[in-house]
């Protein structure tokens, strides 16, 4: 898919902003996890007062008892019951500070999760929920405001929860700072990145002018990784005041169109036109060629220039890992990315590397708003990273075996299944970081 | 929020059994070969497909306002075959599990899942309580979550393409694999008893790792094959991070007859099924496991994907194939006799005295009566995977079979393996064999003994 950002060209205005909302918010948050009662996992995070009263749509739940919720051991108690097909919370009101809420699904199969909301904003939540797993609780230190407990498909979706007074001590935590850290960390990686392609793509066409086939097929490989790294984030870029319909002005065609998807209205250039021409055969540099490599060295800098504009939202970092995943799953595993070298599999550890970079930029955020599918996340990059290991070949050009039909037969299967494992927790990311 | 799952789900049930006030114009029918003269001609509002009337699994949907099938003008009867999609099958609550004595419906889809590298114990009992939950949700209709996510930037939890299709009386049937109870999960001392891999047996060639066992496996019937294979999708996503796929396959046309059903052909054109177990008596005796075990009330489930040669097949002459079979092919009835439901004699001689039947005919070999009174129940249904390598014609049978000891497949298949006529025409190419654990109650899920 073409992803579809919501980045945008910062202005200098909002740049300004975010230095300033960075600079007030400073602090960073801990994430306890503690083991309930009954084997699920429980985590504890600091939410600041409510800036904005809930949903006024929000009817009270009739069956939860309007008096606070007790305390024990200094922590406010409430109980959350999913039967049938209701949600029902014992109390639906307490006392600011820290509350733990233990969530029993005794027989709702249509419900598997809830969530705790400040204002849109996931403050806590369990999922995996389903009768007959036992109790899972989470511990979030709230302060006064209102509150939505958020159970997708029950009877009564939205219920209001009261917190009484102010939280004795206020967390540090703020986890849409922690995210604005990460989405600006990760606009570095990305402009080093194109700084680096630049350079390799500078040596790509020097190699090619030399007409040394050899040499340029190395430099070839070497100048592949920096694109497929941040892919996701570039594709959609078209030169100013073109038709974005039109792919003469089309940045990513320009420089990643593929034998496949050649429009013939412009013709073919760019990194795998060069490709064909080292590849092919025995491999032949000419005139055109070099053309290729100087029209690439052009886009490329033009591309650059444009993704130096770029500014991210938290979303567009777990959506971008997610696209990276899908060009995975499309075209390296499918060696149709890189059909004349066969050089797949440097790309798909490019494109993998990429998304885990994003995800590692989200990381302390997320474990904020969801430790569970954070660890499970980084556990699926591990088996990625350790699926692609035994490839790895410094004598070939990109460092990793050659993704010939016969190894594709025998192991795309295996390799795309380790990615689908990933796929699917990650593709869960960007709801929750958009939300914080 | 439009795609909540349904209220009530007592209100679902009364009005999937027809209950008064329903609407008609949701109702959509199927109609089999020999009520299709009268498919124009179908009345009432309270059509039910029709259930085993000795399955109790199936009492849910055929009692209360439930009529029978309604047909009015004179030109047929009312056919056996007529299944109407909106029908539901019990899922919680029951005394044995679904989608075994069920009486099968028009499509399966079968798939099998290894779990992943370094998964726990607890990620498995997550993963069937979460199946069992949508399992629930599935084969009442209802989506597992939600398809249109309220929240910006959110994948659906339901793909969606199931969205106003019927129930369709769906089953979904899991089963555990042998490899599941070996040291990864901590669970070798809850093995059901006759649960080990199949032993090696002559099958016409060799079978394929690739379409064979797995640690856990979902037979998912239903009238509706879109309603088959959005389940067992919705199953492998919803735990892709715990499971991974490891074989499927669709069949398209039951073949094999559940109690009350004119039996259907397999895609060799013979009848399959004729002596198939349909009374209570049979699968108490041969189907249920009753061993005071966490199993009890379960079955064993072996599963065998036999690829037949059509071409060949279709090559040879009818009574050669009706040697190989041992029965007639239009009627079924087996040599010497005329109708399906004939007792075979295996003695009848001819006038120079050969055996009318062949002694390695198919039917001859997989007889209770040459195989000291020992019964399977067979499940199977018909597939294509395409054309083959080969340009040939690529299907045959899902063969699927339940019974309360595994031995009984063995020495059954032993037998036909190494003599059965029919073994020029087949090659069994996929095997497996599964616990499918008793059916839970509601709150529950399926296979939580496990974790006890």
């Amino acid at each position: 898919m073409l992803v579809r950002h919501s980045r945008r060209p910062a202005a200098t205005g909002l740049a300004a902003a975010l230095t300033v909302i960075l600079a007030a918010c400073g602090g960073t948050s801990s994430t306890t996890p503690t083991s309930s009662e009954h084997g699920g996992t429980a985590t504890t995070r600091s939410v600041p007062s409510a800036s904005a009263p809930s949903n006024p749509g929000n009817s009270p739940s009739g069956s939860a008892d309007g008096s606070l919720a007790p305390i024990a051991g200094g922590v406010s108690q409430v109980k959350l019951t999913l039967d049938g097909n209701s949600c029902t919370l014992d109390h639906r009101a307490a006392t600011a500070g820290p509350i733990t809420f233990t969530v029993t699904n005794i027989s709702a199969a249509g419900l598997t999760e809830i969530e705790l909301l400040q204002d849109q904003r996931i403050v806590g939540e369990k999922e995996n929920l389903a009768p007959g797993l036992g109790s899972v609780s989470f511990t979030a230190t709230l302060d006064g405001g209102t509150y939505v407990m958020y159970c997708p498909g029950a009877d009564q979706e939205n219920q209001d929860f009261t917190v009484t007074g102010a939280a004795p001590t206020r967390g540090p935590s703020d986890v849409r700072a922690l995210l604005a850290d990460g989405t600006k960390g990760y606009g570095q990686f990305v402009e080093t990145t194109l700084t680096d392609m630049t350079v390799a793509v500078d040596n790509l066409k020097t190699a090619v002018d030399s007409g040394n086939v050899s040499d340029a097929r190395a430099k070839y490989a070497l100048a592949r990784p920096f694109y497929e790294k941040v892919e996701s984030d570039v594709a959609g870029f078209v030169l100013p005041g073109s038709d974005p319909s039109d792919n003469h002005g089309n940045l990513d065609y320009l420089i990643d169109m593929r034998a496949s998807n050649l429009d013939p209205a412009v013709g073919w250039t760019g990194f795998h036109a060069i490709e064909r021409d080292l590849w092919d055969g025995s491999g032949k540099i000419t005139a055109q060629t070099k053309k290729y490599a100087a029209d690439l060295q052009t886009n490329v800098t033009k591309l650059v220039q444009l993704a130096r504009t770029l500014d991210y939202q938290p979303e567009d970092l777990a959506n971008g890992a997610a696209g990276l995943l899908e060009e995975v799953q499309n075209n390296k595993i499918k060696g149709e990315e890189e059909a004349f070298s066969h050089t797949d599999l440097a790309d798909f550890n490019a494109n993998v590397e990429g998304a885990r970079q994003a995800f590692a930029f989200l990381k302390p955020g997320l474990a904020e708003i969801d430790p569970t599918l954070t660890a499970t996340v980084a556990e699926k990059f591990d088996a990625v990273r350790a699926a692609l290991n035994p490839y790895r070949d410094a004598t070939q050009p990109g460092g990793f075996t050659l993704w010939t039909a016969e190894l594709r037969a025998s192991d795309a299967a295996t390799l795309s299944k380790t990615v689908q494992a990933l796929q699917d927790p990650l593709s869960k990311i960007a709801e929750k970081v958009a939300t914080a | 929020m439009s795609q909540s799952p349904d209220a009530a789900s007592s209100a679902s049930d009364r009005e999937a059994a027809g209950g008064a006030g329903h609407s008609v114009s949701r109702r959509r029918f199927l109609i089999g070969s020999a009520g299709a003269a009268a498919a124009g001609a179908v009345v009432g509002a309270g059509a039910t497909r029709l259930a085993d009337p000795g399955a109790p699994a199936e009492s849910g949907t055929s009692s209360g306002a439930s009529t029978p099938v309604g047909v009015s003008g004179g030109t047929g009867s009312s056919s056996p075959d007529l299944v109407d999609l909106a029908t539901r099958v019990p899922f919680y609550d029951q005394p044995h599990p679904p989608g075994i004595i069920t009486a099968p419906q028009r499509h399966a889809a079968y798939m099998s899942f290894d779990m992943l590298p370094g998964t726990t114990a607890r990620d498995l009992q997550v993963l069937l309580a979460r199946w069992t939950a949508a399992i629930a949700q599935l084969t009442a209709g209802k989506p597992i979550g939600q398809v249109q996510p309220t929240r910006a930037d959110a994948v659906g939890l339901d793909t969606g393409e199931a969205l106003g299709l019927e129930p369709a009386s769906l089953t979904i049937t899991v089963g555990l694999g042998p490899s599941l109870f070996d040291k990864r999960f901590g669970l070798a001392g809850k093995r059901p008893i006759l649960l080990r891999p199949l032993p090696a047996m002559p099958s016409g060639g060799a079978l394929q790792a690739a379409v064979s066992d797995g640690d856990l496996s979902i037979q998912a019937c239903a009238d509706d094959p879109q309603v088959t294979y959005h389940a067992v999708r919705n199953l492998a996503r919803m735990v892709r991070d715990t499971a991974q796929t490891r074989w499927t396959v669709m069949g398209f046309g039951r073949a094999s007859a559940g109690a009350g059903q004119q039996t259907p052909r397999n895609l060799l054109g013979f009848k399959d099924g004729t002596r198939n177990i349909v009374t209570d008596a049979d699968r108490a005796k041969f189907v249920w496991i009753d061993d005071g075990s966490w199993m009890s009330g379960g079955s064993y489930q072996v599963v065998r994907k036999i690829e037949m040669h059509i071409e060949v097949w279709d090559a040879d002459r009818v009574s050669d194939q009706e040697n190989v079979f041992g029965r007639t092919k239009s009627e079924g009835a087996p040599l010497g006799g005329e109708k399906e439901f004939e007792t075979p004699d295996f003695t009848r001689k001819t006038a120079d005295g050969a055996p009318v039947i062949d002694p390695t005919a198919h039917i001859a070999l997989a007889a209770h009566e040459n195989n000291n009174g020992v019964k399977i129940l067979r499940r199977s249904y018909n597939y294509t995977d395409g054309i083959g390598q080969y340009g040939q014609l690529d299907a045959g049978l899902l063969f699927i079979a339940y019974l309360n000891d595994p031995a009984h497949f063995v020495t059954l298949q032993s037998l036909l393996g190494a003599r059965d006529l029919l073994n020029e025409y087949i090659t069994h190419i996929g095997s497996g064999l599964f616990a499918v654990p008793p059916t839970p109650a509601t709150g529950h899920y399926i296979g939580e003994a496990l974790f006890s």
